[in-house]
């Protein structure tokens, strides 16, 4: 009985800890520029419209650093379509270096 | 007898607190870009959309098109947007603007008191939404997203 508790015990372990590596290996973090947010009223829309889009889990939008830092997981969405979101919003995602 | 007085409090602190869902609407009468006069009892019955907005604005001019849109596939089912642009603005480029957007709803030049008469919000675009009561449903701060007008405004489009 005690032997079956244990294997119970290590095998919830094993998959718990599974887990948070795999949620922690599909998350990633970017900063992205964000051109033209020199208004303090209007770039709350920036990270407004980031955090409701699928795969981003947060975003922090500064207008003084002009930048977006957001966490996503990269199985639902990529830089690619948070560029999009950004340019959404009528402001403009500076273009990743070649 | 401390947790009786301390009950009551916190009864009547619940009671006054007050849901924007009770709030009616502040009345309005504007002159929009094009002389006509806006005034909100004209609206009565309709789910009324008020968007402040400026064209210094880039989430603003983002969403004008949906907003525009919007009045277009629902301006049959009761919806009015009041464009309001908020300073500094000047008539003959918000008339510019709107021309060159094809905008379907009046628009006012609008004042800081007049956006501080719907919401404290500083933001911008900042849109209240009107039920056919017309109280207010609520307030969307920041660019009106896609969920929200599907949760937010579709609904009180249904007529019961």
């Amino acid at each position: 009985m005690r032997n079956r508790i244990t294997s119970l015990v290590v095998s919830g372990v094993m998959v718990m800890t599974l887990g948070v590596m795999t949620a922690a290996a599909f998350t990633k973090t970017v900063t992205i520029k964000v051109e033209g947010m020199k208004c303090a009223k209007c770039s709350s829309s920036v990270s407004k419209a980031l955090k409701a889009a699928e795969g981003v889990e947060d975003a922090q939008v500064s207008s003084d650093k002009g930048e977006a830092v957001i966490k996503f997981d990269d199985q639902k969405t990529n830089e690619t379509k948070l560029r999009e979101v950004i340019n959404g919003t009528g402001f403009k995602a500076v273009a990743e270096p070649q | 007898m401390k947790i009786l007085v301390l009950a009551a409090f916190l009864i009547t602190l619940s009671a006054a607190r007050v849901s924007p869902q009770e709030l009616k609407a502040p009345q309005f009468e504007l002159k929009d870009i094009n002389g006509r006069v806006v005034r909100s009892r004209d609206y009565q019955g309709k789910v009324v959309l008020i968007n402040f907005w400026a064209t210094w604005c880039p989430p603003c001019r983002a969403e004008m098109p949906d907003l525009v849109r919007l009045q277009r596939e629902h301006g049959k089912d009761g919806l009015q947007i009041i464009g309001i642009t908020y300073p500094p603005e000047s008539k003959s480029r918000v008339r510019a603007f709107a021309r060159k957007l094809k905008v379907n709803y009046p628009i006012v030049l609008g004042t800081r008191e007049l956006k501080a008469r719907f919401s404290s919000d500083e933001n911008l675009p900042l849109t209240v939404v009107i039920n056919r009561d017309g109280k207010v449903s609520d307030i969307i701060s920041g660019i009106l997203l896609r969920q929200e007008v599907d949760e937010k405004i579709k609904p009180l489009l249904i007529r019961k």
